[in-house]
């Protein structure tokens, strides 16, 4: 570029006629208000706000089914936050309340049996051992230990169906004197998962035949012939059952479950944040595919309008370019 | 002359701060001076209208009234390339350019300009007279700055064949 020409050019700049200075000044003298309504301040109010609405409805959503009381997630917190029921004894024939015995509790937890009442004891334990060879072990010791104190076993059921893989199904019956000392023992034997007691009275059961047989036998003290038999017949069937009733609170039931399968941890019911935000987050989610939807169904049409918007910008910039060629 | 950039509050101060390069921006792109007239009336009141549309922060008041004018120049270069096709006036409005462009430049400028293109002129007015830096012209044109360099580079070749060494006093 010649700095001549430059110079030479530069010194040509005409200045505008002043009748133009003058309309040009009447013109630009009110500049019209700003438009309140523009498309950008629109798109800027319109983005943020849809965006919101998509959120608070998600949120709303997911609040709503976090307040709703159809849920187990309810009904098992409303079940852990009682607290754990003690023993009590009971009439005869009915379930005392269970003892629900975490598997951290020490085994000593486990009610002590009345000395003076006959009672219906019964136990079970829950034990994790470690492999096959440890559950033959530990059933084995289990039967010594009963005998041990005197008890006797009712029945064993022992299956090993996989290589490292059994259980074991031993039901005992121990003395009631014992029953706790066995209960240490047996606890001892391998880790707990689960332990339980369950204790029903029987003495207001065996008061009550007593009574009924003494009743008889003053009866059948005063009677002749076949109604004195009969009387007699009826006190030996009392007296049998009460026998019977004797012989079940003379021993305790434990049933021992041993396995070696680990058990899975129980599955954590979420809390009520966490299931609103569980549901917010699918009810976004949801919203994303639909726009991904909508997306996909729509890009065509966006390409080729895309397409004839940049190829008619182009035509207009050659065309424009060509006249100011021909000028 | 690009460093510092004034902030004009109004469409009017910026009228009276920009109008000169606006008219001569339009003259060089038209050769007539009359219509330069018109097309720079024209460029402000489509400013008036557009004026809440203006952003500092894409480009200074200048560029952004030069685009208006220029997008107002090439109505007027269609219309009059759509007058010239019906063959009407064209004979006289020769003449009265002439005339007209004999009171505002001289001979040796209207001869030079008078060979080049509007494309041309327009890419020597925007950088040689108004003086805006490449990015400026280049966005007043629709084009890169590389672009808008090459085509003035090209264009004053050009106009320095026509000219020569002769004209330069």
């Amino acid at each position: 570029m010649s700095p001549d020409l430059v110079t030479a050019l530069r010194a040509e700049t005409p200045a505008a006629p002043h009748r133009l200075r003058e309309r040009v000044a009447a013109v630009t003298a009110t500049t019209p208000p700003s438009r309140r309504f523009t498309t950008r301040r629109i798109l800027s109010f319109a983005v943020p706000v849809a965006a919101g609405l998509s959120l608070a409805a998600a949120l709303a959503v997911g609040l709503n089914t976090a307040i709703e009381p159809n849920r187990s997630g309810v009904a098992d917190e409303a079940f852990r936050a009682a607290p754990a029921q003690d023993v009590t004894t009971s009439p005869a024939g009915e379930t005392a309340d269970r003892a629900k015995v975490l598997p951290e509790r020490s085994p000593l937890t486990a009610p002590v049996p009345a000395q003076r009442r006959a009672q219906d004891y019964r136990a079970s334990l829950t034990l994790l051992v470690d492999g096959t060879d440890e559950l033959s072990a530990t059933t084995q010791r289990a039967l010594r230990t009963t005998r041990r104190l005197g008890g006797y076993v009712l029945s064993v059921n022992y299956s090993t169906p996989e290589p490292g893989d059994g259980t074991a199904a031993v039901r005992l019956r121990i003395p009631v004197s014992r029953v706790q000392a066995a209960i240490v023992e047996l606890s001892a034997m391998g880790r707990i998962l689960a332990q339980d007691t369950q204790v029903s009275d029987l003495q207001q059961g065996l008061d009550e035949l007593t009574r009924r047989i003494r009743d008889l036998e003053r009866r059948a003290a005063r009677a002749q012939g076949v109604e004195r038999a009969q009387l007699l017949a009826q006190i030996e069937a009392l007296r049998n059952q009460r026998v019977q009733i004797n012989r079940q609170a003379a021993y305790a039931t434990v049933n021992l479950d041993l396995t070696t399968h680990e058990p899975k941890a129980p599955a954590v019911t979420p809390g009520r944040i966490d299931r609103a935000l569980d549901d917010a987050v699918g009810i976004l989610l949801a919203e994303l595919a639909i726009a991904a939807y909508a997306l996909i169904v729509a890009s065509p049409f966006i390409l080729l309008g895309l397409a004839a918007f940049f190829g008619n910008r182009a035509y207009r910039r050659h065309a424009d370019q060509r006249l100011l060629e021909r000028a | 002359m690009s460093c510092m950039k004034p902030v004009t509050r109004s469409l009017a101060d910026a009228a009276e701060r920009h109008l000169d390069d606006v008219y001569r921006y339009v003259l060089y792109l038209t050769r007539d001076p009359q219509a330069a007239e018109e097309l720079t009336a024209e460029t402000f009141e489509r400013a008036v209208r557009l004026w809440h549309r203006f952003d500092p922060a894409r480009g200074s008041e200048r560029t952004w009234l030069c685009q208006i004018a220029r997008t107002a120049a090439l109505d007027h270069l269609r219309a009059e390339e759509r007058r010239r096709r019906r063959e009407e006036r064209y004979s006289s409005l020769a003449e009265r350019t002439q005339e007209l462009e004999a009171q505002t430049l001289s001979p040796w400028l209207r001869q030079a300009l008078g060979s080049l293109s509007a494309a041309d002129r327009e890419v020597i007015a925007l950088r040689v007279i108004l003086d805006l830096d490449p990015a400026d012209a280049g966005r007043v044109l629709g084009i890169s700055p590389t672009a808008c360099t090459t085509r003035l580079s090209r264009a004053l070749g050009r106009l320095e064949e026509k000219v020569g060494t002769q004209h330069v006093a």
